[in-house]
């Protein structure tokens, strides 16, 4: 108990260096924990004339009626923790900076509310708060209150307001709400300039700053202030013409990024299907039932990890839950294999109507085992995006499932092409009575490869987790998509339905902000059907013999 | 009568017998209601598109998977007469269907204008579909894709155009449909007497379908289908024109499906595009294959049992029906490949083979 106290003494110690330099509202601050009534009203009122930035911490807490005296300084409440027998908060600093209260450990302090001593403002006093609230928001922990706040700066552009907004902007560390104070900034000034060149100078600054609102500031700057030199009303129209071909680009990397995500979706599932049709000669209208269960496997597998973790859930049951999925949609594609389509071998129409039905049963059991609506709560890790440029984010979530299909589809190759496995599932889909005869055991490798191809499937499945609900019928969503694309690509190539998936995912994704979804999917079909006029095989036909039944 | 008697024909006799003169003389003594009257003359709507299908898939080998698409355009061309024909009686007195005025639009589209008279919208609905069966035919089999391709390009087109339909701005009332008729032909649609008109019309035109279907594919033409089906390359080398006979067929087999919609929809009083989406059109496909493909008595019959089965399980037994339709599907496609009609033959011929067996 002594040790942490004299921690604590040196602590505040070295919280009160800084406070040197502005001694004044430091007196003020200390004197807001002060038991007379008078007191604290008087310094309160200092505080408010003041309008120190780094004062509005204190302020806001005030406001939010969550301030309290915590061991001789002025603390507000974060977080809630719960646990069975009490219920505790972090609790951060807040003057002279916001600062989380740790113990020695490093680890945030969790504090009772008992062992925190309000310090109470009158309503009045509360209400007097209103006029300051844009400029003690600028340090709100909320983030869009922040933005807010500097959102009714750029509507309300006063000088001297500069300092403020120059010294809360120094404090900001998200760079999102960086550029936003920039911009704010940059505004201010900018409808207070009066000489050509200081309105230039600003106008470069919005420019370069590539702001969210800079193109609509600098509209209604061009717009609503009459005197303006023709130098600068040119300057200003390029400007606008930049950022707005700026935007444009954006738009379409960003089109093309989703593009290559679809598109990356349907090579995962289409790839199975494929390498199944190729062999066995079936097509399988269960698979993208195959990618339910990979989907419905995911989220039992968390399930599991919140019950064995008492109800706490960390990122590990995703990972973990990729080869689960592969595991358990195969086991599921090799029992359908057994007692379903062995017996279908060669019939694709046969097999596709059984399939179908397979597929219906499926549905029917994952609504009565799970309901309609679940989902799976996205890793940490892969929430969020990158930052590439301002307005550009590419989320982490399609990253990854670009990615993840980038694995497979080598993995799918180096099986293929490099192992004895895939060797032989080669030899079987070229010619399977001739491998029959060299002593290949084809009712094995056709298990195998069923097992392999809905293994894919699940994982797909896994990966549409991150960005939609679970429901029964999902696999329908993408089962006539992933079958055009094994068309267009030449059924049983895995080149072809590359190729086919990455172009079938971007041609909609480019047709979409053309035309609405659904007319960019009946033009889509429109040039398939156009393509396979002129290769009605797909991209890449089988060659020989086998190209004619 | 008396030839169908000769022929020992008791299936024929039978469905007379039961659907012409019990169900509607039962109605009229009180002791069948008009709603199961009703249900069975939509019924007949189905069969005539399953038997449409069976021609395409039993005798070509052309497996359809967009038949639900044709049978709802003839149901959407005779709907959008019905809505014409009481417009100015809606809740608000305008000359357009209700549903358009929720959508703001106070003109009529073009394409509803040859729909206001009865004949005409008759012959649009059979033809557009028709039509568009031929165009898309045409270049579907032009390049000769056929099996499992035409199957998935299929399936892709009935995906297609459940989309187009549901959207709002193609005026077609989107997702809710067309619905609210009022009258056909001057008929008060409500009425038990135009309920059981309609039935025996369904009726009627289902023996019409039939044996114009059947004389079809018993003439040379029929023929030349079946060849088709089990081998195309032949007929090909015996310098037959295949694409022509395909495209042909698949317009027949649209237009047939088409008549179903229209006698469907006044029955139903409602055609939503939940009717043609990919499911309706692989439903159609489990009809024709349990009763049996390749045989147009098997294509009635399959659709009759599996719609009785579905009205049966959905009001005994909710949410049980996916897995009876499901396990459908997979045990007639294992081990029922003649359907319910050739059942007696392949169990003739499963003791036979185990008789030589035991030889």
């Amino acid at each position: 108990m002594v040790k942490r106290k004299t921690v604590l003494y040196i602590r505040l110690l070295l919280a009160l260096l800084p406070l040197i330099t502005c001694a004044t509202n430091d007196g003020d601050i200390r004197l807001l924990m002060s038991p007379d009534k008078a007191t604290k009203s008087d310094a309160f009122s200092r505080l408010l004339a003041a309008k120190q930035v780094a004062t509005f911490p204190v302020l806001n807490a005030i406001n939010s009626k969550k301030l309290f005296a915590y061991n001789g300084q002025l603390v507000s409440i974060g977080e809630k923790n719960s646990t069975a027998d009490q219920v505790t908060y972090d609790v951060f600093l807040l003057f002279p900076e916001i600062k989380t209260l740790t113990d020695k450990n490093n680890t945030p302090l969790k504090v009772p509310l008992s062992a925190l001593q309000p310090i109470k403002f009158s309503r009045k006093e509360r209400l007097s708060l209103i006029p300051l609230l844009p400029y003690i928001n600028l340090t709100s922990t909320d983030k869009d209150l922040r933005k807010l706040a500097y959102t009714q700066f750029q509507n309300t552009p006063k000088l001297e307001d500069i300092s403020i907004l120059e010294a809360a902007s120094a404090k900001e560390t998200d760079t999102e709400l960086m550029r936003f104070a920039a911009e704010t900034i940059a505004t201010v000034k900018l409808l207070n300039a009066t000489t050509p060149e200081a309105q230039i100078a600003q106008i470069r600054r919005l420019e370069a700053n590539k702001g969210d609102n800079t193109v609509f500031l600098l509209n209604s700057y061009l717009e609503n202030t009459t005197p303006l030199t023709p130098n600068v009303q040119k300057r200003t129209r390029e400007a606008i013409t930049n950022l707005n071909d700026r935007a444009t680009r954006i738009d379409w990397i960003q089109n093309l990024f989703s593009g290559l995500s679809l598109g990356s979706i349907l090579i995962l599932i289409a790839l199975g299907l494929s390498i199944i049709y190729g062999l066995a000669g079936v097509i399988n209208m269960a698979h993208g039932e195959f990618m339910m269960i990979g989907a419905y496997t995911t989220f039992c597998v968390q399930e599991l990890f919140k019950i064995s973790n008492g109800g706490a859930l960390s990122d590990a049951f995703f990972w973990l839950s990729i080869p689960i999925a592969f595991l358990v949609s195969g086991t599921f594609g090799l029992v359908i294999e057994r007692l379903i389509i062995r017996k279908l071998y060669g019939s694709p129409l046969q097999s596709l109507l059984a399939t179908w039905g397979v597929s219906l049963v499926f549905i029917q059991l994952a609504r009565t085992i799970f309901g309609d609506l679940t989902s799976v709560k996205a890793p940490a890790l892969l929430s969020g995006g990158w930052h590439v440029a301002p307005q550009l984010v590419l989320p982490y979530n399609r990253i990854f499932i670009i990615i993840i299909t980038t694995v497979m589809i080598i993995l799918t190759f180096l099986f293929l092409y490099k192992s004895r496995l895939g060797l032989r599932i080669r030899a079987v889909t070229q010619n399977r009575n001739m491998s029959a005869c060299l002593g290949i055991s084809t009712k094995k490798i056709d298990a195998m490869t069923f097992f392999i191809g809905s293994g894919i499937a699940g994982i797909a499945g896994c990966c549409m987790t991150l960005i939609g609900n679970i429901v029964p019928d999902m696999g329908q969503t993408y089962i006539v998509d992933s079958f055009l694309v094994v068309v267009t690509g030449g059924v049983g190539n895995l080149f072809g339905t590359i190729v086919a998936g990455l172009g079938i995912g971007q041609f909609t994704k480019i047709l979409e902000p053309i035309f609405h979804a659904v007319y960019g999917k009946v033009i889509i079909l429109g040039i398939i059907i156009f393509f396979l006029q002129f290769k009605p095989r797909g991209l890449f036909p089988p060659k020989g013999r086998i190209a004619d039944d | 009568m008396k030839a169908l008697l000769k022929n020992r024909s008791y299936d024929y006799i039978i469905f007379i017998a039961l659907f012409l003169l019990i169900l509607p003389l039962g109605h009229l003594l009180g002791v069948i209601s008009v709603n199961t009257i009703s249900l069975w003359g939509r019924y007949f709507c189905f069969t005539i598109a399953a038997i449409g299908l069976d021609m395409l898939w039993g005798y070509t080998g052309i497996l359809c998977m967009c038949q639900a698409l044709f049978f709802c355009m003839g149901g959407y061309g005779i709907a959008m007469h019905m809505l014409l024909s009481a417009s100015g009686e809606g809740t608000y007195g305008k000359a357009i269907p209700d549903f358009m005025v929720w959508n703001q639009v106070t003109e009529l589209p073009f394409f509803w204008e040859p729909f206001h008279y009865f004949p005409l919208a008759l012959i649009c609905a059979l033809i557009v579909p028709g039509l568009f069966a031929g165009v898309f035919g045409y270049f579907i089999f032009r390049s000769r894709l056929k099996g499992v391709y035409f199957a998935i390009i299929t399936q892709a087109l009935a995906l297609a155009m459940w989309l187009i339909f549901l959207r709002n701005e193609t005026m077609l009332g989107g997702t809710n449909g067309l619905t609210d008729f009022k009258q056909l032909a001057g008929l008060d649609l409500t009425a038990a007497s135009t309920k059981l008109l309609l039935y025996i019309t369904s009726c009627l035109v289902l023996i019409g379908v039939y044996i114009g279907s059947k004389k079809l594919v018993n003439s040379k033409f029929g023929k030349v289908l079946v060849a088709i089906r089990d081998s195309e390359s032949r007929i090909r080398y015996t310098s037959y024109e295949i694409k022509n006979y395909q495209v042909t067929i698949f317009v027949i087999a649209a237009v047939i499906a088409a008549i179903g919609g229209i006698l469907y929809v006044p029955q139903t009083g409602i055609i939503t595009p939940g009717r043609m989406d990919v499911k309706a059109s692989i439903e159609m496909i489990i009809w024709v294959a349990l009763g049996g493909r390749g045989k147009l008595k098997g294509a009635v019959f399959g659709t009759l049992l599996v719609n009785f089965l579905y009205s049966i399980f959905t009001s005994a037994l909710p949410g049980s029906w996916l897995y009876v339709i499901g396990i459908l599907f997979i045990v007639t496609v294992l081990y029922l490949d003649q359907g319910v009609i050739g059942l007696p033959q392949q169990i003739k011929t499963y003791f036979a083979k185990r008789k030589s067996a035991k030889l």
